[in-house]
C-alpha cells in the first residue's frame, strides 16, 4: 500500500534545504533535528517512520545530514529531489566554506567567528534534544522500546560503539521481535 | 589539468571509504592530507577544522577549504562535488530501493526494529556535543532557554540559532 505523498515542487524543495544549509551550524545531528522540525512538523512531508528510517540510512556512508536532505528529496520527488535536496543543502556551506579559504590562504588568520560559535552551541544542543523527545514520544514509547533506546544510547555516547552497529543490532531485534509475533499469532 | 584530476580522484577515493559520517573524517582527512599528500601543513589542517565547524554545514566541507588551498576556486568546487559523490549515489540508490521494499515484512520487522534505536542515537549525538561544549553556567542558561523557545513556541529554529549567534558575537562570547 502506497502512502500519498505530498506534491511539492522542486523550487520548493531547493528553497527549503538552502535555508537549512545555511543555518546548519553544529554539524550532524544538529542538522537532521532541523530537517525534522522544517520537514517532518511544520511542512508534514513525510512521516516519522519515513524520516528516521532515513537518518538510519544516512549513517552508512557520508555526511548523514546531507544523506537524509537527499532521502528527503528523493522520497518527494525521486531522483531529481535527491539531487535538487543535496545540491541547494551544500550550496550556502560551499560559498561560505570557499570565501573564508580565499581569506584564510591570503591572511592566514580564521575569521573572528568563535564567540558566533559559542552564543549558537547550547541552542543547537537544545534543538537536538527537542527532536529527540518528540520521536521518543512516538516512537520508543512501551517499555521494550524505550529500553532499546536506552540501550542504545549508553552504546553510543558512553561506549562510542558505532552508529552503524548499533543500527544493524535493533534492526535484529526488530527481527527476533517480528519472528515471535508470527510464531504466536 | 593534472592537478585538478588528482584533486579529483583523491577526493572520490575519501568519499568511498568515509563510512559512519562526521569526525571519522578527522583522522582520515588528516592522514591523507597532511601525513601523505603533504597538501596542507598541520596548522592549516586544523585552522581548516575550526573553519568547517564554524560555518554551517557538515563538517565535510573541509574538502573545500584543502581544494580550495590546492586548486583555487575549481579547486574547491571539484574537491566538494567528489567528496559528497558516492554518498550521494548510494543513499539515491538506497532511497530508491527503499520505497520497493518497504513491502517485504522482513525489511519492514528490522526497519521498525531501528526506530527506537535512532531516537537513542539523537541523544546521544545531543550528549556528545554537550561533554565538549558545555562549560560555564551560560552555556546551560543558554541551554535552558533554548529548550523553552523550541519546545514550546513556535519560533523558527534558524532565527533562535542565528539569534543566539549574535548574542555570541555582540557580547564576545570567548
Amino acid at each position: 500500500m502506497e502512502k500519498d505523498i505530498k506534491r511539492v515542487s522542486l523550487p520548493e524543495i531547493a528553497a527549503t534545504f538552502f535555508l537549512i544549509g545555511a543555518t546548519g551550524f553544529g554539524g550532524g545531528m544538529a542538522i537532521v533535528a532541523l530537517i525534522e522540525r522544517r520537514c517532518v512538523q511544520e511542512k508534514k512531508w513525510l512521516g516519522y517512520d519515513e524520516f528516521m528510517h532515513g537518518l538510519a540510512f544516512g549513517q552508512i556512508l557520508g555526511p548523514f545530514s546531507l544523506n537524509t536532505s537527499i532521502f528527503v528529496g528523493y522520497y518527494l520527488r525521486g531522483t531529481l529531489g535527491g539531487i535538487m535536496a543535496a545540491a541547494a543543502f551544500i550550496a550556502p556551506s560551499f560559498l561560505l566554506v570557499s570565501a573564508l579559504s580565499l581569506l584564510y590562504f591570503r591572511f592566514h588568520e580564521v575569521a573572528e567567528l568563535k564567540s558566533a560559535l559559542l552564543g549558537s552551541n547550547p541552542i543547537v544542543i537544545a534543538l537536538i534534544v527537542v527532536a529527540g523527545i518528540g520521536m521518543a514520544r512516538r516512537k520508543a514509547a512501551g517499555l521494550e522500546s524505550a529500553t532499546v533506546a536506552a540501550i542504545a544510547f549508553a552504546a553510543s555516547a558512553l561506549f562510542g560503539v558505532s552508529a552503524l552497529t548499533v543500527l544493524v543490532l535493533a534492526g535484529c531485534w526488530g527481527l527476533w521481535k517480528g519472528w515471535r509475533k508470527g510464531r504466536l499469532s | 589539468m593534472a592537478g585538478i584530476l588528482k584533486l579529483a580522484l583523491v577526493f572520490l577515493k575519501i568519499g568511498v571509504v568515509f563510512f559512519g559520517g562526521g569526525y571519522v573524517l578527522i583522522p582520515l582527512l588528516h592522514r591523507i592530507m597532511v601525513d601523505q599528500l603533504h597538501w596542507l601543513t598541520l596548522k592549516e589542517f586544523l585552522d581548516g577544522v575550526a573553519l568547517s565547524q564554524l560555518t554551517p554545514g557538515p563538517l565535510a566541507m573541509l574538502a573545500t577549504f584543502a581544494g580550495y588551498k590546492m586548486a583555487g576556486f575549481p579547486g574547491a568546487l571539484v574537491a566538494t562535488l567528489c567528496i559528497f559523490f558516492p554518498g550521494t549515489l548510494l543513499m539515491l540508490f538506497i532511497s530508491s530501493r527503499y520505497q520497493r521494499f518497504r513491502r517485504v515484512d522482513a525489511v519492514n520487522h528490522f526497519l521498525d526494529g531501528i526506530l527506537p534505536a535512532v531516537v537513542g542515537l539523537v541523544f546521544a549525538a545531543a550528549f556528545t556535543l554537550g561533554r565538549t561544549s558545555l562549560a560555564s553556567a551560560r552555556d546551560f542558561l543558554l541551554l535552558g532557554v533554548g529548550f523553552l523557545v523550541l519546545q514550546f513556541t513556535a519560533i523558527a529554529p534558524m532565527a533562535v540559532i542565528l539569534g543566539a549567534a549574535v548574542v555570541g558575537l555582540l557580547l564576545q562570547f570567548s
